[in-house]
């Protein structure tokens, strides 16, 4: 059972930071030695999460959901109403997609998503999280000087674009439906997919490049 | 909790560091605390709550300096100490004591499938009606709790517009210390020169997930 106490957690943290190895590789499997000997972990079932994280679920997901979202104006309006829903059907729920937000970029509108208290993502559709979305810097300035940040990764946004910022303090997950970009009439769902960044779901992107 | 977790707002941290920003994980030891905490057998009575606290529990200067998955490893080290599961020392050794851990055996690798197993979801049936409407105007209590809140710091004692209703969801700061009880969520739009002098102007909004007991009528 776990006892519920802050403070004991604080001391825990104490006793585990002097004496565990400094190196965390080391303590990592000294970790999993543990745990496999203690019968807790199947060290095959590791390495399946980490092979379906590493090459299978990734922000191609979250492309072809948007790329489907331009293609196909009915999914587009499932989606944003439900966004759980509308990736179950393309197969895509999993983790931390069980409250998933889509929300729409469009002329007048630049969203940015952030979890300042921890870094809460929809990995189910965008895999594993950049390393600067869970980086102090990133967790503490999105909430205060979007603009600024967005700069910082090449989005000069006009002064009368509203910019919304989604900080995911609940279940909820966010993802950013980015604007289709002209010159994309006639393209197929796997060609708009291939356009799509990570950030531009993120919202650190937005004028996606047809070229 | 006023913790070293709670960034929203803070200045002095600098320019973002994209630094390896297209790779999932930058060495094997990060992808295998992935990996295993996704695959161990775990007390009953943990949660994602429960993991969070832990988390914002760990030592103000190993959180602000150490990667995100050795923050993990952190965490769920302190989990199972905590739940009497493991010892220091056998986290330090790598070796065990001998004492059963009590719990399930570990998930087998064919469950893992497409990864579908790790879908949950937290909202909850609830038998009174939620207090605020959409179009309402609240304020955010302006103190904080100690423990878990997911109250950030910066929306305190700030006035803001309930832009939706999302149905009464696990209520955190119980869940936290083992308690579940589902409570009204809402997501609060706040101008961004309500929360910040400096965007006075400005037509920004940051939109907050706040749970009915963090709000009031202003």
């Amino acid at each position: 059972m776990a006892k519920h106490r802050s403070d004991d957690i604080a001391k825990i943290h104490r006793a585990l930071h002097s004496h565990l190895p400094s190196e965390p590789a080391l303590r990592v499997k000294a970790l999993e030695s543990l745990l496999v000997e203690k019968g807790m972990v199947d060290p095959r079932t590791v390495d399946a999460w980490v092979e379906i994280y590493t090459e299978k679920i990734g922000p191609k997901r979250g492309a072809q959901v948007v790329a489907k979202a331009w293609a196909d104006p009915a999914f587009k309006t499932a989606l944003l109403d439900d966004g759980t829903a509308a990736i179950t059907a393309l197969g895509y729920e999993g983790w931390a997609t069980g409250h998933l937000e889509v929300v729409e970029n469009t002329a007048a509108v630049h969203n940015l998503v952030v979890c300042t208290l921890c870094s809460c993502y929809p990995h189910s559709i965008l895999g594993i999280p950049p390393a600067w979305y869970k980086l102090a810097a990133y967790r503490a300035r999105a909430v205060r000087e979007p603009r600024a940040v967005l700069a910082e990764f090449g989005v000069n946004l006009a002064d009368d674009i509203e910019v919304r910022v989604w900080d995911s303090t609940s279940e909820l997950r966010y993802m950013v439906l980015p604007q289709r970009p002209a010159g994309t009439a006639g393209w197929d769902e796997n060609q708009l997919a291939a356009i799509v960044t990570r950030n531009a779901m993120i919202g650190t992107d937005r004028d996606l490049r047809t070229g | 909790m006023d913790g070293i977790h709670d960034l929203g707002g803070r200045e002095g941290f600098g320019p973002i560091d994209r630094h390896g920003e297209d790779l999932a994980f930058h060495a094997p030891w990060e992808a295998r605390v992935m990996g295993m905490v996704r695959a161990m057998s775990r007390p009953g009575d943990w949660s994602i709550d429960w993991f969070r606290h832990c988390r914002e529990l760990i030592d103000p200067i190993d959180y602000l300096t150490r990667p995100y998955y050795d923050q993990w490893l952190q965490t769920y080290g302190a989990m199972l100490v905590n739940s009497g599961t493991v010892t220091v020392d056998e986290l330090a050794s790598g070796k065990s004591d001998g004492r059963d851990a009590g719990l399930a055996r570990p998930v087998s690798p064919d469950s893992v499938g497409d990864g579908k197993a790790a879908l949950l979801r937290f909202d909850r049936p609830y038998d009174g009606a939620p207090e605020f409407a959409v179009g309402d105007a609240v304020r955010a209590v302006r103190h904080g709790v100690p423990g878990h809140t997911r109250l950030p710091a910066y929306a305190r004692g700030r006035r803001g517009t309930v832009h939706a209703y999302r149905g009464a969801h696990v209520f955190p700061d119980a869940k936290a210390v083992g308690e579940e009880r589902a409570e009204p969520l809402y997501t609060v739009a706040y101008d961004a020169a309500e929360l910040w002098a400096e965007a006075a102007g400005r037509r920004d909004r940051v939109y907050v997930d706040l749970w009915e007991s963090y709000l009031e009528r202003p």
